[in-house]
């Protein structure tokens, strides 16, 4: 645990209290009139709130203004996602030292999707840093005050810094290797990719082993048929439960609006209360739960777990 | 060698709208390894220019003579000289180097102001064959195979990352942008793991140092290559041993398609 806390989450986490995170997508427009909705949904149900960085590589609002916007205006704390798909070393300093300086107190540091799977697949790619290395500078940022090349930052930026795992790799032996490295530059909390069976991340956490950093499992409840859907085909490494995909599916024949909304809670909430409970005997620190324009789904997920 | 594949016809008629008179220069280097600047590959591709009505002087280069070489270039391009002056471009069969060699020596030797045009794309260096080539150097001028298990990630991994695997390992170890192409963490990894070098693995490699390769690079060579010294490189008692097995060996056959 760090000697120092900063923020809200790592506050949390430290004292072992069973936290929950939110996500929030900023969107590809000149606002963040949508997340900032959202992000008032969510206040009193979760701690804190990412804030994505260009998601599977489609260019939205920058996650550091989005991150930075959406604090002023609800006062809902950030987990600011940071990238490396689309900037060199040189611009991922510009962006720390940014976020301190806006109050930002926790950065995910993430490598990011390719841009050729995005909505600008003839952008170069940049990965100058990896996620590993950018946990290492954060680190060396925020505890020696030094940028990777050594020199001095007058008054460093405060603030914590979170990684990924994604327990369903397909290769479990490398990704769990890459975690403990990541453990070892100082990363000092972790999230996982979305997990929809208890096997897997019983399989994960056995590989693992014991660590003394926190981990969130991620959970996304789809709020449409279409979204959970984009998610089983598009996202690497998730394997979307084809009950669970067939239940949300049916819910597409329900004509009247409210009452299609109200089956898909249902569904949702019907499948989750099993994984929760399933996490509750997990050595999961808590759960960070994906569901971008679904805060309604979080009241009664979070009630499973009380 | 560096991998080539000709452009498509189409564009390559496209930079030559107006340009009537051609001088097309094969290359005797990778582009003839590779057909696309051998002497048939200058033959198919004036009959192409001919059947689109343009007046065609074919140059090709022997193998060993190759486009990039200035000395080379220049033996070809001075035998054509009047053909040269007399063109209205110039399309190089080799890779931009050739191409750029070509150019600079028509500018600066021959006092010519004449458009070079590239009739092929380079895919960069390649190793392997006879028939599949992978790409597995980037030539970044700070080799970090030695931290690697002897896979290079820069250029097998598909993000390039120096601490990978990424979160987008599909199934079959295969990466998340091209399920051909295998993930090379997943293989630096298994070869790691054979030999027995998985704290290397888990340790953190730093950014690659790309200061060692500011663009552009410039070389210099003491010692030239002269021509003795190309006789004497081929003539060796292994150049007859390994000509006499490839001679002797069943030629390659061609994967079946699945």
């Amino acid at each position: 645990m760090p000697e120092e806390i900063y923020s809200q989450l790592m506050k949390e986490l430290s004292e072992g209290k069973y936290v929950f995170t939110g996500e929030l997508e900023p969107e590809k427009a000149g606002n963040v009139n949508e997340p900032i909705a959202a992000a008032r949904d969510l206040i009193g149900l979760v701690t804190a709130c990412n804030v994505t960085d260009n998601p599977q590589s489609f260019a939205y609002v920058s996650s550091l203004a989005a991150s930075y916007k959406i604090e002023l205006e609800t006062g809902m704390e950030c987990v600011y996602q940071l990238r490396c798909s689309d900037r060199n070393r040189m611009a991922l300093l510009s962006d720390v030292l940014g976020a301190g300086t806006l109050g930002i107190k926790n950065i995910l540091a993430l490598a990011g999707d390719h841009v050729a799977l995005g909505d600008s697949p003839d952008t170069k790619p940049v990965f100058d840093l990896d996620s590993t290395t950018l946990i290492h500078m954060i680190r060396k940022i925020v505890d020696e005050g030094k940028d990777l090349g050594g020199k001095e930052i007058e008054d460093p930026p405060k603030l914590h810094v979170g990684g990924a795992a994604a327990p369903g790799a397909a290769h479990l032996k490398s990704e769990v290797a890459k975690v403990k490295r990541k453990i070892n530059v100082g990363v000092e909390y972790l999230q996982t990719q979305v997990v929809y069976y208890p096997e897997i991340l019983d399989k994960f956490f056995t590989e693992l082993g014991p660590v003394d950093v926190p981990i969130l499992v991620g959970i996304f409840p789809a709020k449409s048929f279409g979204a959970a859907d984009f998610f089983d085909k598009y996202v690497a490494g998730v394997d979307v439960p084809p009950d669970y995909l067939a239940n949300l599916k049916k819910t597409k024949e329900i004509k009247d609006k409210e009452e299609r909304k109200a089956e898909v809670d249902r569904v949702n909430v019907e499948f989750f209360t099993d994984f929760l409970e399933y996490l509750k005997g997990t050595p999961a620190a808590g759960c960070h739960m994906m569901a971008v324009g679904y805060p309604r789904i979080i009241g009664p997920l979070k009630k499973v777990m009380e | 060698m560096i991998a080539q594949e000709q452009k498509p016809i189409e564009e390559i008629l496209g930079y030559l709208e107006g340009k009537e008179n051609v001088v097309l220069l094969g290359c005797g280097g990778c582009a003839t390894f590779y057909h696309t600047g051998d002497k048939k590959a200058v033959d198919d591709l004036a009959a192409k220019l001919k059947s689109a009505g343009k007046t065609v002087t074919k140059i090709s280069m022997p193998l060993g003579m190759q486009a990039c070489d200035t000395e080379k270039s220049a033996i070809f391009l001075q035998k054509e000289k009047s053909a040269v002056e007399n063109c209205n471009a110039i399309l190089v069969m080799s890779c931009g180097d050739g191409v750029q060699v070509v150019t600079e020596y028509v500018d600066d030797e021959m006092g010519l102001a004449k458009s070079v045009i590239p009739a092929n794309d380079a895919i960069g260096l390649v190793g392997g064959g006879p028939f599949k080539f992978k790409e597995t150097c980037q030539s970044c001028g700070m080799c970090e195979l030695g931290k690697t298990a002897g896979i290079c990630p820069l250029t097998a991994c598909g993000k390039g990352l120096m601490n990978g695997p990424c979160g987008g390992v599909r199934v079959d170890d295969k990466c998340e942008i091209d399920p051909e192409k295998d993930c090379a963490w997943v293989k630096i990894y298994k070869r790691m793991e054979k030999l027995g070098e998985l704290d290397e693995f888990i340790a953190m490699r730093a950014p690659h140092e790309w200061s060692k390769c500011k663009r552009p690079r410039l070389f210099e060579l003491e010692e030239p290559m002269g021509m003795m010294d190309m006789m004497g490189a081929m003539m060796n008692f292994n150049t007859i041993t390994g000509y006499m097995s490839m001679m002797l060996a069943k030629p390659p056959e061609k994967e079946e398609e699945k």
